[in-house]
């Protein structure tokens, strides 16, 4: 009798040995749990706003809010990984020696003015005085030597994904406690961008291996924990130098999918949630939006093949109606690109110039003209990385098949897809991409896709690329500005690419927060508020 | 049976050895974590410098002997995703939540299978016999990201009952257990019923009403028992294809980061090294719950020989 139970016995055990795992969870993250759910109770907690103890124990006025972003950060270490949840975690803990204002102009940061030029591989900075990291330690020329030192390190050692915007750089050096000199291997125009860039550490975490489990920065918020695979969170920093932030604590939680994040917004689990989706917008309860960095361009093979003919690329242009792509595909939360990738925020950016207009008829003489009507065009994409990519690329070659043209439409698996769009030595007819500009700077961009050699480009003109350098090494923004403009005509002129649109970043809001999203995609806490 | 099991554990070895090195040259052929750690804009010098501080660089031979010395060591190297960690540490970061998940979901499972398939198999063709019948095949036929997502617009959603995303149990575990374990009480109900009409055709339960012994008493003890082999059979299946499949499908509906979760993140980046250490563990765990159903038959079943 005994023995008959025995299996069915130890099963049941198990399973509740299971569970009861189950129950520990919820005993020793309770409290992180609560984060999602407090937001809601805080809703109710009248009028005045609740008080709610930070992790010093000392209390704050405040409310607490819950952020759901779409990845969870890969580290916490800002010197190491180039991540956008990384970014959105430590851009409230962190700071920079220059910021920049919600549209995108470059002001004075942790260091008191823009930089001045002390000669043309020389920016001296002069540093704001009395803030203290959150571990009380000072920040001080040392604190940006360490930072810089810490940087041209790991880029020394092959360790950080981030020598795309630090590699100019060769060293920092410190004047007196509230001076510094960084010097570049070649003129940098890019400089003042990459400072807005460089997280400041301090002096103490110059040779940390990995900073990823203790962030400690001058920022407005301090980091409070982190659950792997669940969530981070922070709490306001009392001590902090500028404006006491409102919000008291904010937790991240971390949402593949969209639907998720959604649902989780609509229940107030959520007070905002990222990559909003331009169909769920009505379904928010609040939405906010800001013509943001996204250019999803096709980049056309100049050189060899049916797109080296500069008036089949003019006919690709015309032949695609932008307006109706923004209209049918992003439900208007977007504009047509103003043929040049930059978004109108960024320096360069060059308003004489206007979107190839939609002329299906002169698309098609064009492509008569040229005697290519009727041959195979090969366009290559991926589904799923980017917004509504797939019906984007599949809306692009329906209107080049109404142009005349047999399109090869591929769309691949993400790994196969950058194969092809990193093969240097044959360039498909037609590569899409959407391409973002994280540091407001138009070189990188310009690099990578207009700048013969560039890892994604398809053209070898000289005249660009000289244009390219150019830019990059002028020191007066004013002429660098300049010299992108005409940059960014040669490569409408020549029709290298087809520029489809210049997304907005969307997010879902709840009722009670306040905020406006900014052009650079920054999510500074510091910059919401909630209603009680 | 000491004997037995060494064998299987020596077995149980080739098997984890064979798979963990299948899984290297697959990986090794077809991918390339360097396109993926690095941003979009990085150059192909960036590109190369990446891949030979990762030893990427090197053929594919010298590439296995350093990962067999490695693995000897239990050292299989570090997340090229979740940077700075080791790839077992992730995967004992994650782990805990995917064993939750398939001891709950198999808690539901065993629970309302058994009286569900003994309640069917009481008069085969009977109405009770059809509506249980039918539920179950509804139950094992649904796709569970249809079905996780029917639960999460229902009890999430409009209910506000449960709540996705990492959580204590009670909030956010139920939901993505039950959606993991309706097609497997579907299975396992099925089979419960089959085994106990089977038995209850027998002779030795003939006897047995014969002599009068009651209903409940045959069912429970002697038919149940003797029907247990099948269903325990199924229920170690159940539970392996739950760990290894899946809770990949469920994880990713119900936002449950588990390893299931981590599973199609290191993929979805091609981190060898994750992949690695996440396959070499379901591999060991696979193994050894092969020998605890070998030897449950032996418990349940005294004549099953296991020599």
């Amino acid at each position: 009798m005994k023995k008959r139970y025995r299996l069915f016995g130890s099963l049941i055990a198990l399973s509740f040995v299971a569970a009861a795992c189950g129950s520990d969870d919820k005993a020793s993250s309770g409290a992180t749990a609560g984060g999602g759910t407090t937001a809601a109770d805080s809703t109710t907690a009248g009028p005045t706003g609740d008080t709610t103890p930070t992790s010093d124990g000392t209390v704050t006025a405040g409310g607490e809010i819950s952020i759901a972003l779409g990845s969870e950060p890969t580290s916490l270490d800002p010197y190491l990984v180039d991540d956008g949840a990384e970014r959105a975690v430590n851009d409230n803990i962190y700071e920079t020696l220059l910021t920049r204002t919600p549209t995108g102009e470059l002001e004075p940061g942790l260091a008191t003015d823009l930089p001045t030029q002390v000669d043309d591989l020389t920016w001296q900075f002069k540093l704001r005085e009395g803030v203290t990291f959150h571990d009380g330690s000072p920040f001080n020329a040392d604190s940006v030597v360490a930072s810089i030192n810490r940087m041209v390190m790991l880029i020394a050692d092959k360790k950080t994904d981030n020598d795309g915007f630090y590699s100019s750089i060769t060293a920092a050096a410190k004047i007196d406690d509230t001076t510094v000199n960084i010097t570049t291997a070649k003129p940098d125009g890019v400089m003042p961008a990459r400072m807005y860039w460089l997280k400041m550490i301090p002096a103490s975490a110059e040779t940390t291996e990995d900073l990823s489990d203790s962030p400690n920065g001058t920022g407005p918020y301090k980091f409070v924990s982190r659950t792997v695979g669940s969530d981070v969170k922070l709490a306001a920093n009392t001590d902090y130098w500028g404006d006491a932030p409102s919000i008291a604590s904010v937790t991240y939680e971390f949402v593949a999918e969209g639907g998720t994040r959604l649902a989780g917004l609509k229940s107030g689990k959520y007070d905002l949630i990222t990559n909003l989706p331009p169909q769920d917008v009505d379904q928010a309860p609040q939405s906010a939006k800001v013509q943001g960095q996204e250019h999803p361009i096709l980049i056309l093979d100049s050189d060899e093949g049916i797109t080296a003919d500069p008036n089949v690329r003019l006919a690709l242009n015309l032949a695609v109606d932008k307006q109706a792509i923004v209209d049918q595909i992003f439900g208007g939360f977007a504009a047509p690109d103003a043929g040049q990738l930059l978004s109108p925020s960024v320096l360069g950016f060059n308003d004489s110039i206007d979107a190839y207009p939609y002329d299906a008829d002169r698309a098609k003489q064009l492509l008569t003209d040229a005697g290519v009507a009727g041959q195979t065009i090969q366009l290559v994409g991926e589904a799923g990385r980017w917004l509504n990519d797939r019906d984007l690329l599949e809306a692009v070659a329906g209107y080049w098949k109404a142009a005349g043209l047999d399109v090869k439409l591929d769309i691949l698996e993400f790994g196969a897809y950058l194969d092809v769009l990193f093969d240097r030595d044959s360039r498909a007819d037609a590569i899409y991409v959407s391409s973002s500009n994280d540091i407001l700077d138009p070189d990188r961009q310009l690099s990578t896709y207009y700048q013969a050699g560039g890892i994604g480009s398809s053209n070898t003109n000289t005249e660009l690329s000289g244009l390219i350098d150019q830019g990059r090494q002028e020191l007066d923004p004013e002429v660098r500005a300049t010299t992108y403009k005409e940059a960014v005509k040669v490569a409408y002129d020549e029709a290298y690419f087809v520029w489809l649109v210049n997304n907005q970043d969307l997010y879902g809001l709840s009722t009670r927060i306040t905020w406006t999203p900014r052009v650079d995609s920054k999510l500074l806490v510091k910059e919401m508020s909630v209603s009680s | 049976m000491g004997r037995y099991i060494a064998r299987r554990l020596m077995q149980g070895f080739v098997v984890i050895f064979g798979v963990t090195v299948f899984v290297f040259v697959i990986t090794r052929l077809v991918g390339d974590p360097v396109k993926f750690m690095l941003p979009l804009s990085a150059t192909p010098e960036q590109r190369a410098a990446r891949s030979a501080a990762l030893g990427l660089d090197k053929s594919i031979p010298v590439q296995f002997v350093h990962f067999i010395g490695g693995l000897i060591r239990l050292d299989l190297g570090e997340s090229t995703y979740v940077r700075g960690h080791s790839a077992l540490s992730v995967v004992f970061d994650y782990i805990p939540r995917t064993l939750q998940l398939v001891g709950l979901g198999m808690l539901f499972a065993v629970v309302l299978s058994i009286p569900l398939g003994v309640l069917a198999s009481r008069k085969p063709g009977g109405p009770t016999d059809r509506i249980l019948t039918t539920l179950s095949l509804v139950g094992l036929s649904m796709p569970q990201f249809f079905l996780g997502f029917v639960l999460l617009i229902a009890f999430t959603v409009k209910l506000h009952w449960f709540e996705s995303g990492p959580g204590p149990w009670t909030r956010n575990l139920i939901l993505p257990a039950l959606c993991l374990s309706l097609p497997a009480i579907g299975r396992l109900a099925i089979v419960v019923r089959s085994s106990m009409i089977d038995e209850l055709n027998t002779q030795y339960v003939k006897v047995a009403k014969a002599k009068g012994m009651t209903q409940r008493r045959i069912l429970g003890v002697h038919a149940m028992r003797n029907a247990g082999i099948p269903y325990v059979t199924l229920l170690g299946w159940e539970i392996i294809r739950a760990l290894a499949g899946y809770t990949v499908v469920v994880e990713a509906v119900f936002n449950w980061p588990g390893l299931g979760f981590m599973a199609k993140t290191a993929i979805q980046n091609q981190d060898f090294y994750l992949i690695q250490a996440i396959v070499f563990v379901i591999a060991v765990i696979v193994v050894i719950l092969n020998i605890v159903i070998d030897i449950a038959y032996k418990l349940l079943d005294p004549r099953v020989d296991l020599q």
